[in-house]
């Protein structure tokens, strides 16, 4: 790249180089099927999450699926009213499911970020200052870990009104610890890499060595650790919302499996059960898988043959 | 003293010092928080001021908060757990038979994935690529990412509901009035019961075990020492055998880590099949505002994994020879 | 008779991309008893001709065709289980890297019980005696058996891999490497130990290696490898004395020697090839200076020379004698001669005065309530120095000595714990006390590890750029600055590099550019840690002759540490040997070279192989390994291990002043005399025709 190129080349070079790093960052998905099933999965729930609500034929929660005769459909199978079939209260089954993708993007995206962030910032500051900010950071992993995370959510619930937000807060609060560890042991291994001391050498503040030398170079496992974040979120949601401590103004796929537990109909009514089960397996599965996937291009210590 | 010992004293300071910290967060969790609890207990049921004084008396709740936290220190640590509210019995009396029953539901799982998963991990890991490494590899990640209590449904509608080869719910059936452990357990009855949630725990745990251990052994199989292995002339499964032996040590921390989380039960799982377990007793205990069984389980599953983790790094250290110098050189 | 036949072994490996085509039809056999030499930069194939021999080829390794005939079978025909039962009964193996062989969570001991049980039925007490017997023949204590890889040093680790290949008196030992990350002193004792031992046996050996002068000094016969291919063969004296290929005479004019006088090693410019295809061409055409048409037409097959045993690769073996003449000149390999014009040294920019850097070790919170004295790892001990501009002074000693440390105390990256540090004039606590930055622009350190010391994540550019932003320093010609000092390390046209990253860069270039991110702010003070120590031959000679030129026209002093002799001798004005966190001996480096002192230096001299087969010289092996530097022996510290120690040696130190002038100091109280040092022939074999070129015993003087 010369000084003479007009701007506009410039410009177009810089995109293209950022296009191939955004590229070679994906290329394991080009070569693992799995992973690439596993990106389309995701895909499709981003997708509902954005506009479920607004394809759902019905309102999931105030519209009642009517037969002949206005009578109230109940745990009907699927049919041309309802194409997934109606609950026992009578709703749209495939409403529901359309619009409960939302609150679990929403925990599972805003959860797994803020635990990939958190945890990310925690490990490389940890890790890279060492002494007792890493032994009093540390402890308190070592305490998150102690704390057992369902009950003490289920409690906080319980006198504190459930939101969506405040289940997100809740799941961050517990899970940063996980990429912390992870990233912390990394940011060790790469402070002693020669090229950190040089920076040091050459007078570089630590913040300077924290952010331009360190970070980057832990950046992938943060990526994957946010990635796992994401599923572990959108289970933990899905499991709050299926014991009864969900944001109760909202439906989400956890809540329309604790209705049909509850209402004793699991045995029948497998339309009410199918969908959202098998809604959150599958997203949960396909976040791991890319996040395998992934991790297999970026371990090292994997990639024995060549 | 020897390193280990000052090393063992270290973690034991630490540990020590978590319980304290662990447990005072119980307490303001449950005592401080605005709208918390204990306070709620009094004023929401519909008690007349003479009933909500004997409860205040009965909690200490009448005390000043200084002498509430020492009281309720005094008294957790010493395992002197109180009253339950709704059962009008010992919390330990409640909880003990609870907790025996989430173990053993759970340790056998636990040390059944632990064997079979490590193994079938070190295999997959040596034969890497192959069609048995992939498919163990997308079965555990499915069963270990899905929330458990999806599996659970699944394997009920499926075995309870579609089959009926096993009962769906509980522990024993609703006419069986055992009397005592020996007699609850030991019997067909309960093994019948016994057979799903078993094999969901051991499903739901094999992922984590399979993956530690294929990955230790993808790691070693093209170390330098491995190589000298082979050149010494071992055969394929013996030189598995020494990569395994190599890969030990992270299963064995791991296992040792969720041995301790077993002490929470696995909530979502014993609800789903009701299993009478501590995690179940919890999950209503929270909804029946019984705070002092919830604060007595939430300490013992504190307490639990922080042993756990004790007893991890103390093993961590005395089995691997590189770490121990002066410890367990003679292991 | 023919032990081991190869006969055009091709192996390729399948990558994600393509096929790497890593040993393109080599020939060799190796007679029974003899020792053979497989020689070659990285990348040249050795260490896969060594695995397929072995059957440890990695999963993506093929043998697309040739034969391995060894005692007669074709080891490619024979089954996995039966290829297993040749491997250790008849063909035993050395690995490369001592430090990762072994089984860490197994016993050492068992290790080797375990390759004798697999090919032996044996009772287990009769495997553990036979374990004992081997840990005496190879020098270690027959009682430590139980212990495990870690409780063992570098050297002792390689033993222990010696001892295993030798547990069942093979036909054959394949050893691969087996010095090289050792110390020389210790690589000396290994190399003399594997010779001894297989003499005794009587065994064929067939080692592999990049020293040349490993070779020279125990093989016979040997191959050069590059590219994949053979380059030249034959006996050893023949090869290595009268080379006929331009490569063969690259490879043996760029090692640097300790005892050449007048004769700097001559550098092969250019890389080595890629191996993505079948060679169409010579391999070494690139980097040839006598390529012609022909050799672009097709890699020349093994010509066998007349009336000996010699063959050798090259379309114009003809005109062997001219090119050999011809490739003693720098110029013929397009490097300017600029000579050894000796720069005048100018004043002196770094000083240190009884240097010292103790680290505390940890010890429990008992001891500390009790008050009791800590102990401590004396890293540098009382180091006394002065570097002047445009010098080059080389710190030489062996792993664990302080030589790193004290690069680190010298650069601030450590606080000294006691001593003095005078940089430009001023004591080093006025840089600590708010001038750090000001330091940090004028001194700079190079570091070890050229795969390792750039940030995988930024490009040439910001790597170079960075020292500039951090200092504030030419910020408004940022580009040019970094283009210039491409330029200067040698990295033309600069512009080509500015956009890449270092996994784009071969490891020569990477060190360039550390260099390049030291030199970019001018500074007047440069400590190089061993910055070339994981280079290939031909590269590292080019480092040092940049460094050197760069001593004499930028007016910078440096510190050139290192633990390889040859190097420093080449490189330096003026050294100083360490040992322990000591300067045990300090000076010019002609007078070090021709006449140590201390005896200390006289076996590190001593320990050097020679790249020229006819040479002999004495080995001086020290017993024993350097002492713990936190429990050191009271008097001089190498006394236990040195063999002229007395008394007075135990009782106290001698300082560095204890005998010698301004130019040569050293600290023994019984310095190496000239006429003395002869003495210690006694055990050298007399060959009488032999040039009296070897070592300590040249008398120049």
């Amino acid at each position: 790249m010369s000084t003479e190129t007009k701007p506009e080349a410039e410009l177009y070079e810089r995109v293209d180089a950022l296009w191939t790093i955004v590229r070679d960052q994906f290329a394991f998905l080009r070569r693992d099927p799995l992973a690439f099933a596993g990106m389309v999965v995701v895909a499709a729930f981003v997708f509902l999450g954005l506009f479920g609500p607004f394809l759902a034929p019905h309102d999931p929660i105030e519209y009642t699926v009517r037969g002949d005769a206005n009578s109230v459909l109940r745990l009907s199978a699927p049919s041309a009213d309802a194409f997934l079939g109606t609950t026992a209260y009578g709703k749209d089954v495939l409403s529901q499911f359309l619009a409960g993708a939302r609150p679990t993007l929403i925990v599972g995206l805003f959860g797994g970020l803020g635990t990939g962030a958190l945890g990310f910032a925690i490990g490389v500051v940890s890790g890279y200052y060492g002494g007792w900010v890493d032994e009093v950071l540390m402890r308190l992993t070592d305490l998150t870990f102690s704390l057992p995370f369902m009950p003490m959510a289920l409690l906080l619930l319980t006198f504190m009104t459930p939101n969506i937000w405040l289940i997100t807060a809740i799941i961050v609060v517990f899970l940063w610890k996980m990429p912390a560890r992870v990233v912390r042991s990394e940011v060790l291994s790469v402070r002693e890499r020669t090229f950190v001391r040089s920076a040091r050498a050459s007078g570089a503040s630590n913040l300077r060595t924290m952010l331009y030398h360190v970070a980057p170079n832990v950046l992938p496992i943060g990526f994957l650790y946010t990635a796992y974040g994401v599923a572990w979120a959108i289970a933990a949601q899905a499991s709050l919302a299926f014991l009864g401590f969900g944001d109760p103004t909202m439906t989400s796929w956890g809540r329309m499996l604790r209705q049909v537990f509850e209402s004793g109909n699991m045995r029948v009514a497998w339309w009410w059960v199918l969908p959202p089960a098998l809604g959150i397996a599958a997203i949960t599965t396909s976040v791991f898988l890319i996040g395998r996937a992934y991790e297999e291009v970026i371990n090292p210590e994997i990639q024995t043959d060549q | 003293m020897t390193k280990f010992q000052r090393f063992l004293f270290k973690r034991l300071a630490v540990s020590i010092l978590l319980t304290l910290v662990a447990v005072s967060i119980i307490f303001v969790v449950l005592r401080l928080l605005p709208g918390s609890p204990f306070e709620a207990l009094v004023t929401s049921g519909n008690l007349n001021q003479e009933q909500i004084d004997e409860i205040r008396a009965m909690y200490g709740l009448d005390q000043s908060i200084g002498a509430q936290y020492v009281n309720y220190l005094t008294s957790l640590l010493t395992f002197q757990f109180g009253y339950s509210i709704l059962r009008s019995q010992p919390v330990w009396d409640v909880l003990e038979p609870r907790l025996i029953n989430s173990l053993i539901l759970l340790v056998p799982a636990l040390v059944t994935t632990a064997i079979l998963s490590s193994a079938l991990g070190m295999y997959a890991g040596w034969n890497r690529g192959s069609g048995l490494e992939k498919g163990s590899i997308i079965s555990t990640t499915l069963l270990r990412s899905t929330p458990v209590f999806i599996t659970a449904i699944f394997f009920i509608i499926v075995f309870a509901y579609n089959l009926e080869v096993v009962p769906a719910l509980g522990m024993r059936s609703i006419r069986a009035t055992p009397d005592g452990y020996l007699e609850t357990f030991v019997s067909l009855d309960f093994l019948h019961h016994y057979v799903l949630p078993f094999t969901v725990a051991v499903l739901y745990y094999s992922g984590d075990f399979l993956l530690l251990a294929r990955n230790g052994v993808v790691e070693k199989r093209g170390s330098e020492f491995l190589k000298l292995h082979r050149a010494k002339g071992l055969s394929e499964m013996e030189q598995l055998a020494r990569a395994g032996r190599n890969s030990m040590l992270p299963i064995l921390t791991y296992f040792t880590l969720r041995l301790g989380m077993i002490f929470q039960g696995l909530i979502l799982l014993e609800v789903v099949f009701s299993w009478p377990g501590i995690g179940r007793e919890l999950v209503l205990a929270i909804q029946q505002q019984d705070y002092p069984l919830v604060q007595a389980a939430v300490f013992i599953m504190a307490l639990a994994v922080i042993i756990a983790n004790l007893l991890a790094d103390v093993l961590y250290a005395y089995f691997d020879p590189t770490v121990s110098t002066n410890g367990g050189s003679s292991a | 008779m023919t032990l081991l036949n190869v006969e055009d072994l091709k192996v390729t490996y399948a990558t994600d991309d393509e096929t790497v085509h890593a040993v393109n039809d080599v020939s060799f056999s190796i007679d029974e008893g003899v020792n053979y030499g497989l020689a070659g930069e990285s990348g040249s194939g050795k260490s896969t001709v060594a695995e397929a021999l072995l059957g440890l080829l990695p999963g993506n390794g093929t043998v697309e065709h040739g034969t391995i005939e060894f005692n007669g079978t074709d080891l490619t025909s024979l089954s996995a289980a039966e290829r297993r039962d040749v491997l250790w009964e008849d063909i035993a193996y050395i690995p490369q890297s001592a430090m990762d062989s072994l089984d860490p969570v197994m016993s050492t001991g068992d290790q080797i019980a375990q390759a004798i049980h697999t090919h032996r039925n044996v009772t287990d007490a009769k495997a553990r005696d036979r374990v004992r017997e081997l840990f005496e023949i190879v020098g270690l204590d027959p009682d430590r058996i139980d212990d495990y890889p870690h409780e063992f040093s570098g050297g002792m680790r390689q033993r222990v891999t010696i001892a295993m290949a030798l547990a069942l008196e093979p036909d054959l030992i394949i050893a691969d490497e087996p010095t090289t990350g050792l110390d020389v002193i210790v690589q000396d004792k290994i190399i003399d130990k594997i010779l001894e031992i297989q003499e005794r046996m009587d065994s064929s050996l067939l080692l592999i290696t990049h020293e040349i002068g490993v070779i020279a000094e125990t093989c016979d016969e040997l191959s050069i490898l590059y590219g994949g291919t053979v380059m030249e063969q034959g006996s050893v004296d023949n090869v290595l004395v009268n080379p006929t290929n331009p490569y063969t005479m690259g490879l043996k004019n760029s090692f640097p020697e300790i005892d050449e006088e007048d004769e700097d090693p001559v550098a092969i410019p250019g890389s080595p090839p890629n191996l993505n295809g079948e060679p169409t061409s010579c391999v070494f055409r690139d980097r040839c200076p006598f390529a012609t048409d022909e050799c672009a037409t097709s890699h020349p097959d093994p010509v066998a020379l007349p009336n000996r045993n010699h063959r050798s690769a090259c379309h114009r073996v003809k005109e062997a004698a001219q090119m050999r003449q011809a490739a003693d000149d720098p110029e013929t390999w397009g490097i300017p001669d600029d000579g050894s014009a000796d720069s005048d040294r100018g004043e002196i920019i770094l000083e240190t005065d009884g240097l010292k850097k103790h680290y505390e070790q940890s010890r429990s919170l008992l001891s500390k309530i009790r008050g009791e004295e800590p102990d401590y790892v004396k890293a540098v001990d009382g180091v006394s120095l002065s570097v002047r501009r445009s010098e080059i002074l080389g710190v030489a000693g062996e792993s664990g000595c302080g030589k790193s440390t004290l690069g680190e105390t010298i650069a601030l990256l450590e606080d000294p714990t006691d001593g003095e540090l005078t940089f430009d004039g001023e004591p080093y606590e006025h840089y600590q006390n708010g001038n750090l930055q000001e330091f940090r622009r004028k001194v700079q350190i190079v570091f070890q590890d050229p795969f390792d010391s750039l940030n995988p994540r930024q490009t040439v550019r910001k790597l170079v750029g960075e020292p500039l932003t951090i200092h504030d320093y030419r910020t408004d010609e940022t580009e040019r600055a970094i283009v210039e000092t491409l330029e200067k390390v040698g990295l033309t046209p600069a512009e080509s590099f500015l956009d890449q990253y270092p996994h784009e860069l071969s490891g020569g270039q990477r060190q360039r550019v550390a260099v390049a991110k030291a030199l970019v702010l001018d500074p007047d003070f440069l400590i190089c840690d061993e910055p070339a120590s994981m280079l290939d031959v031909s590269l590292k000679v080019n480092l040092l002759n940049l460094l050197r030129g760069l001593a004499d026209t930028e007016d910078i002093g440096i510190v050139y540490i290192s633990h390889d002799l040859a190097s420093l001798m080449q490189v330096s004005d003026r050294l100083a040997i360490m040992y322990l966190g000591r300067v045990i001996e300090k000076g010019e480096v002609d007078r070090i070279a021709t006449q140590p002192k201390h005896p200390y230096t006289a076996s590190l001299l001593s320990a050097a192989p020679e790249k020229d087969p006819t040479a002999d010289r004495t080995r001086v092996l020290l017993d024993g390994e350097p002492p713990d530097p936190v429990d050191l022996p009271s008097g001089c510290a190498f006394a236990p291990r040195c063999p002229k120690a007395r008394d007075a040696c135990r009782e106290a130190e001698p300082g560095i002043e204890e005998t010698g002038d301004e130019g040569h100091r050293a600290a023994c109280y019984f310095p190496e005399r000239d006429d003395e040092s002869t003495a210690a022939d006694a055990d050298g074999i007399d060959d009488g025709e032999v040039p009296a070129s070897a070592n300590a015993d040249s008398v120049h003087d």
